[in-house]
């Protein structure tokens, strides 16, 4: 066919250049989609705007009929909100914007939710921004024992978001059976169905407790060294499937997890679509945290933010996130406003934990920079790739 | 007049230096600006001399005469090239060696000194050991495997797909238009312990013999080091069957005939006449797929699970997660030079001469 081409089968040329073409189109076409669905930018003119950057999973959506809080924040405030869910792991959030911060510019987002042991760090690093308080009277509304907390000793600088506890989410199809303790998290029969969750804090916790360590007692890294063992074990047998961040609810909802470590909201959402998803607080003890609302230094809407936090403290409407996100809230008075919107769930141990489900959860304890650089490096040498 | 003529020559004499140094000149201001050697006021000086250094070689080529054209031209043609890779190439890599020899100045800092810290090195080596093994051996299985699916491939589009070569090769490219990440992530859904694939072959009750193979553990084909081989050995073949392709279809049929006359069975001349003259595009596809598998990261993250990394994975979570940016540049270091290493090597033992 070298001599005379017939008309119909393409020559060497024209087939390269028809392939480089269509992989040309083909490697445009995913980016121009991006594109298109480009975040939007900060202030612009004079309508106020604001971006909050938030994990997955944590405020109510316009949904079923439902106003959500950013939809009715922008009704009653005006303010042109965006809100990212661009927030799934502190570590690399941290990562992300360490290089700005560090470089003393501004990053996109007003508001940014860390763990309360990354507020602590980008406060004490002086990443943050203080609170306009007096653009803020709803802050009088913080339960007694987010005032001054350890993380921010003066309190200017955070203001928490939501609360929870970490513990065991199973999907009881594939389990067979029902889970009670971090024990059945290392059963051989669950072996490579096992997810474990990238914040250290909790996954680490959790086994601290399983082996009679109290979390919110340690003070080096021998204390917590035999839980950091374990997990390298586990991880060496095969037990693992993978570490995550908030994104595990998909592999446990498919059932490629058999049980994982997790949120109690994250899981009780869930629930509510998939009830063979479970979450429970094993009986060795779970793991309390709370995640907090910080300004990162060099925001550029901060009256815009004030009036976020404000709104979001206000009992009516923060009760309507706890109604949605089944977190604990740290506003004053939700509970009584919960009870109008949902009087079973006013009464959920989880969102309202009793003194005895209370006494079986610990918080991690604040490490010194040493010990938390220790902590850090061997924790990302069994999860890091 | 004979004033022109004479200067003309003289310029002419020196155009072929003073074209070199214009360009290596130039390339050397793009990887200051680059990699940043110089800050401040020095950038617009830099600037100024690249700007200076292309308009007066320009200059120098309209009045300088035919024959200083003609020594200029070939600098002329190198120059965009050039100055694209000194700018995206070697800028980038000068500051990735610079970074591997640094160290931080605290634990969160952003700010890296140079010191020759040689023990980056020594790290990457000792702590991710683990992860190179991975990415070289299935890199080299899933090349291996899309020869094995591509080669044949290539051959019946080539030779037996009259009509339909066109459609038969659109079906092969046509997934390729959705992105990469997409592919792979949908391929998580088809492994999925409760998905198809594993369904089906528990009722074929074929999974007694897959968990025998190694390729299904515990009942699950994903996360599993099946399933990065897999992924990788898709997203890979268009890489490996469209050079292979190409060299087979330039192939004259009446080769093969000839040989027929001559008495060969078919399968001897496949093997004498098809397949060496097919060797440029099996080396060349070679090179297409395991270059880039070795350093990918995103069959690993989705497919696989936390014993099956390779090295793209670790970088990757050097870089974003840990933001250990000198043992991370020096792993990238390392991965650079031992591919270029074992594809020099290769090389050299295959030959390359046929591949024009």
């Amino acid at each position: 066919m070298s001599a005379n081409t017939p008309k119909n089968t393409m020559t060497r040329r024209q087939f390269l250049a028809r392939s480089g073409a269509l992989g040309a189109l083909g490697l445009s076409l995913p980016a121009f989609l991006a594109a298109c669905g480009g975040t939007e930018g900060g202030g612009g003119g004079g309508e106020e705007s604001l971006f909050f950057d938030n994990w997955p999973l944590y405020i109510d959506p316009t949904a079923d009929g439902l106003t959500g809080t950013v939809d009715r924040f922008m009704a009653e405030t005006g303010v042109k909100m965006t809100y990212g869910e661009g927030y799934n792991d502190n570590n690399e959030y941290f990562a992300k914007i360490q290089p700005l911060l560090g470089a003393g510019k501004s990053i996109e987002a007003d508001i940014i939710a860390p763990t309360f042991w990354m507020a602590g760090r980008l406060i004490s690093l002086g990443w943050t921004e203080k609170l306009p308080k007096d653009l803020i009277p709803n802050f009088a509304n913080i339960e007694d024992v987010y005032v001054n907390p350890t993380w921010d000793p003066t309190g200017e600088y955070s203001m928490p978001w939501q609360a929870g506890t970490a513990g065991i989410a199973y999907n009881i199809d594939v389990t067979g059976r029902e889970i009670k303790s971090v024990a059945d998290l290392f059963d051989p029969e669950f072996k490579g169905k096992i997810g474990m969750l990238t914040e250290m804090r909790d996954t680490i916790g959790l086994i601290c407790m399983s082996l009679g360590i109290d979390p919110s007692k340690i003070t080096s890294f021998e204390d917590a060294a035999p839980a950091f063992e374990k997990l390298a074990q586990a991880k060496a047998d095969g037990q693992i499937r993978a570490f995550t961040g908030n994104d595990y609810a998909d592999d446990l909802v498919s059932g490629n997890f058999a049980a994982c470590v997790g949120w109690s909201g994250d899981v009780l959402q869930l629930g509510k679509d998939s009830p063979n998803v479970r979450f429970v607080i094993p009986e060795e003890g779970g793991t309390s945290w709370c995640d907090t609302m910080v300004l990162p230094k060099g925001l550029a809407n901060s009256t815009a933010a004030a009036k976020w936090m404000n709104f979001c403290y206000d009992p009516v409407q923060a009760a309507q996130i706890t109604q949605y996100v089944q977190y604990l809230s740290p506003v004053k008075g939700v509970r009584d406003e919960l009870a109008k919107l949902d009087p079973e769930l006013a009464e959920n141990p989880l969102l309202f934990p009793d003194d005895e489900s209370s006494a079986r959860l610990r918080s991690f304890a604040t490490l010194t920079e040493d010990v938390e650089a220790k902590f850090d490096e061997e924790f990302s040498a069994i999860t890091g790739a | 007049m004979t004033e022109t003529v004479e200067r003309n020559n003289r310029i002419a004499r020196n155009a072929d230096r003073v074209g070199l140094g214009a360009m290596i000149l130039a390339s050397i201001c793009l990887v200051a600006l680059g990699a940043h050697w110089v800050s401040g006021p020095m950038v617009s000086v830099i600037v100024l001399v690249l700007v200076a250094v292309i308009v007066g070689v320009l200059v120098l080529a309209y009045t300088g005469g035919p024959e200083a054209r003609r020594l200029l031209a070939p600098y002329g043609l190198l120059k965009p090239g050039m100055l694209w890779l000194a700018l995206f190439f070697l800028a980038p890599v000068w500051s990735l060696l610079r970074i591997s020899l640094s160290t931080k100045e605290s634990r969160f800092s952003v700010n890296y000194n140079f010191s020759w810290a040689f023990e980056n090195y020594t790290k990457a080596f000792s702590d991710f050991g683990k992860q190179f093994e991975h990415a070289f051996v299935y890199a080299a299985i899933a090349t291996v495997l899309t020869i094995l699916i591509g080669y044949p491939l290539a051959y019946v589009i080539a030779f037996r797909g009259g009509k339909y070569k066109n459609i038969l090769l659109g079906l092969v490219v046509v997934p390729f238009f959705t992105s990469y990440l997409i592919r792979t992530i949908a391929w998580s859904t088809i492994l999925a312990d409760r998905g198809i694939v594993v369904r089906a072959l528990n009722a074929v009750g074929l999974e007694r013999l897959f968990e025998w193979m190694h390729i299904m553990d515990n009942g699950k084909l994903l996360n599993t080091p099946a399933a990065v081989i897999g992924g990788l050995t898709y997203n890979f073949l268009p890489f490996m069957l469209l050079p292979i392709y190409v060299s087979l279809e330039k192939i004259d049929t009446n080769l093969v005939n000839a040989a027929g006359d001559l008495y060969s069975s078919a399968s001897r001349a496949f093997r004498k006449v098809v397949l060496p003259l097919s060797i440029p595009g099996v080396f060349a596809g070679t090179l297409l797929t395991f270059i880039p598998a070795a350093g990918d990261f995103v069959n690993a993250q989705f497919l696989g699970n936390p014993n099956t990394s390779m090295i793209g994975n670790s970088i990757q979570d050097q870089f974003l997660k840990q933001n250990n940016y000198p043992v991370a540049s020096a792993m990238a270091a390392v991965l650079m030079v031992s591919i270029a290493t074992l594809v020099l090597l290769y090389t050299r033992i295959f030959g390359t001469e046929d591949l024009a």
